[in-house]
């Protein structure tokens, strides 16, 4: 008996170990002439996604296509690849590589440090480097990636402001006043980020709201990103418990689980970082609108720059002011949209664009339990 | 807390506990439905394990055949839904056809992985705990290789079961009313695992086919002389057992969500076989096992979801959030180890057998 507890718990770590493969693929767009070359490495999963591997990969496409640039994309086929693909774009004396998602950042500023005379854009990185220019684990970032590194770009996004446009719309949109956010888990600046603004952007349209905030996890990254069941389960009963009826959620795969429980409760929900009407269908009666990260935009902005000879090294923010986040258009013609809505969302854009309006406290990225 | 006097509240250590009474009975309204929820699949894991090593054979696949039987039952609804269009939605559990059709392939996969282990573990008398390890990493690898390859085209799959809507009437009636609305607000396949809870639990006690399992899984030498065909009956209840643990799989990808998605069962498997052991290899024992880490784990949500206020909420603030995500954990491991010597397994679980003729 006692060996098989002892097997089971054993077996419980061998399960976490067990990672699923996936597929590539690679394709080429007619090259026309100019000697830029622009390779993309995607995350996992698949180049038209509707999702970040897609719309980064847009962003490369219209950019080459004004530049007359040649572009490759490849998927690699699981996390072990992301070093061999990237390789493979610099072996083929690529000018720029554009590496799509968090997950690419470590293998990303390994190749940049390795050659530094290739461009590099991590979509959605904040490169964090030690003295040296490897990759920093403990998130200290003691070195200076942009002196460290002068030719790898990290794109990041204002994430509150979007999350605060998304705000006014679900607080235009509440029959209660009282709405509902999910992030994935309290530590991640840019999950935190999003649900700060949102809070302000609710609160903008009607002081009398009420944000209830929640976490999927506190520290098990599988149940705060990857776990859809644990996400419907939850959104659940934080539904019922807390009465929301409009319910905006930042955790990825768990996210989407979010948004099938709001769909059940009859609530209606917000997607985020692209529109999540298009990207997960099986959700969208109920979703009014997404708070939208522009990859494609960018992406190309970024190339151009590069192209321009204008790029700096370092971190490149994207916020409304230069087209880098928004929100999604209402398709769901179900769902009425109050008048005035529209007024409030260009006023806020235009208070964004001149710097006027404040979308996020001054701890920004920082949780702090009200 | 309302509805509990100040006055007690205020008394050292124990108002505390007072405190922590009121919190409970304010939010185990809500606490309920997710109870139910995180137990069902977990339940159904757990009475694959009960039925196979009541009969002699450990099963360490659980994890991989509910993950398979997730994957095929999503890729069945596909295409059939290819094949015959998306059907019209019955009133009850928005009930269609490729649905159905899912969930049979779903239940028939299952059955399936579970002939496979059956065929290693006892035919060719392989270590049971490698033949599991093989399905619970060949299921892994193998569904989402594939899954990738399907996710580069848009399917679309034959959609979930809908859950019940329990009349606000009844729902809202205090504790009898929230329990009714917990087990009915779930959708067919959560309402049918309580009732094979309740069957098999009669089946394994009261039945012949009990009273046979049982004896190969204590004594497969002494059955056999008695005329019970051993290979036969652990053949036949491993592969029945199988569609258990399948059922759980189509509650993740049919049910609960309405797709497939990489490793979905994310250690459910796993934790089913801890409530089996905790639930000392009976299916109402092992119900109670899972129900035990689902109410934990409900807990665990509403702290977070809704922090108790007063000398409670501060008392439980110093506590680090991480401790409450994983108090069940915590149980199901405290409780395993207080058990281990007094919770037996059946004598001859895990030893293969050979007919004396054969040897």
């Amino acid at each position: 008996m006692t060996g098989n507890v002892r097997t089971v718990f054993g077996l419980l770590a061998t399960a976490a170990l067990v990672a699923a493969c996936s597929s590539s693929g690679a394709s080429t767009a007619p090259s026309a002439g100019s000697t830029l070359k622009i390779g993309v490495v995607t995350d996992v999963g698949k180049v038209d996604d509707k999702n970040f591997n897609q719309y980064s990969y847009e962003g490369a496409q219209k950019a080459a296509a004004d530049l007359g640039a040649t572009v490759q994309y490849v998927v690699p086929k699981d996390a072990s690849d992301y070093a061999k693909d990237i390789q493979g774009f610099v072996d083929q004396k690529f000018n720029i590589i554009v590496t799509v998602g968090f997950a690419l950042g470590t293998d990303t500023i390994k190749a940049a440090k390795a050659n530094p005379d290739v461009w590099f854009l991590a979509v959605d990185v904040a490169p964090c480097v030690d003295e040296a220019g490897a990759p920093d684990g403990t998130f200290a970032c003691k070195g200076d990636a942009s002196k460290l590194l002068p030719k790898l770009i990290g794109i990041t996004f204002q994430e509150d402001q979007a999350g605060y446009l998304a705000g006014i719309v679900s607080a235009a949109v509440s029959k209660t006043g009282k709405i509902g956010q999910i992030g994935a888990i309290n530590n991640n600046p840019a999950v935190v980020r999003y649900l700060q603004g949102f809070q302000l952007g609710a609160k903008s349209y009607n002081p009398n709201v009420t944000v209830e905030t929640a976490f999927f996890s506190t520290g098990d990254p599988n149940k705060a990103y990857a776990d859809p069941v644990w996400g419907k389960t939850f959104s659940t009963q934080f539904i019922d418990q807390k009465g929301v009826d409009v319910l905006f959620q930042v955790a990825g795969g768990t996210g989407n689980g979010a948004l099938d429980a709001a769909c059940e409760k009859n609530i209606l929900a917000i997607g985020v970082d692209v529109d999540q009407y298009n990207s997960y269908t099986t959700a969208d009666k109920c979703i009014v609108t997404s708070a939208e990260k522009h990859l494609s935009s960018a992406v190309n902005q970024t190339i151009k720059a590069i192209s321009g000879s204008t790029a700096k090294g370092g971190v490149s923010t994207f916020n409304a002011k230069n087209d880098g986040v928004g929100y999604s258009p209402f398709h769901n013609t179900s769902i009425p949209i109050p008048a005035g809505v529209q007024a409030k969302l260009d006023a806020a854009v235009a208070g964004m664009k001149d710097g006027s309006l404040k979308t996020c406290p001054d701890k920004c990225g920082t949780w702090t339990q009200p | 807390m309302s509805g509990i006097p100040q006055a007690l509240d205020a008394i050292p250590v124990l108002g505390i506990l007072f405190q922590l009474l009121g919190y409970l009975v304010a939010n185990i309204e809500f606490m309920s439905h997710t109870t139910v929820a995180v137990a069902i699949p977990i339940t159904l894991a757990a009475l694959c394990g009960v039925m196979c090593e009541r009969s002699g054979v450990v099963n360490i696949g659980l994890e991989g055949i509910m993950l398979t039987a997730a994957f095929v039952g999503w890729i069945a609804g596909v295409v059939a839904v290819g094949i015959l269009g998306p059907g019209t939605q019955l009133p009850v559990f928005g009930i269609t056809v490729p649905l159905l059709i899912a969930l049979v392939a779903a239940l028939l996969a299952g059955m399936l992985v579970s002939l496979l282990h059956a065929w290693l573990a006892i035919s060719l008398r392989v270590d049971q705990i490698i033949s599991g390890t093989i399905i619970n990493i060949g299921a892994a690898g193998i569904t989402g290789y594939v899954y990738s390859l399907m996710a580069s085209k848009s399917a679309v799959g034959a959609g979930s079961f809908t859950t019940y809507r329990v009349p606000s009437g009844v729902a809202d009636f205090p504790i009898v009313g929230w329990l009714i609305n917990a087990v009915l607000s779930q959708g067919p396949i959560g309402i049918i695992t309580i009732l094979v809870v309740i069957v098999l639990q009669i089946m394994l006690f009261r039945s012949r086919w009990g009273l046979r399992t049982r004896a190969v899984g204590e004594h497969p030498r002494a059955a056999e002389t008695v005329g019970i065909d051993v290979i036969r009956l652990r053949y036949r209840n491993v592969v029945m057992s199988g569609a258990l643990a399948a059922l759980g799989g189509a509650w993740l990808s049919m049910e609960q969500t309405n797709k497939f998605d990489t490793n979905m069962t994310a250690g459910r498997g796993f934790i089913g076989l801890a409530a089996m052991i905790v639930g000392r290899w009976t299916p109402l024992g092992a119900f109670g096992a899972a129900l035990l880490f689902a109410s934990a784990t409900a807990l665990s949500t509403s702290l977070q979801i809704s922090p108790p206020q007063g000398d409670l909420g501060a008392l439980m603030g110093r506590v680090p959030g991480e401790f409450w995500e994983a108090l069940p954990y915590i149980i199901t491991i405290v409780i395993l180890a207080g058990l281990i010597g007094r919770s037996i397994a059946p004598a001859a679980d895990g030893q293969p057998y050979e007919r004396e003729s054969a040897t």
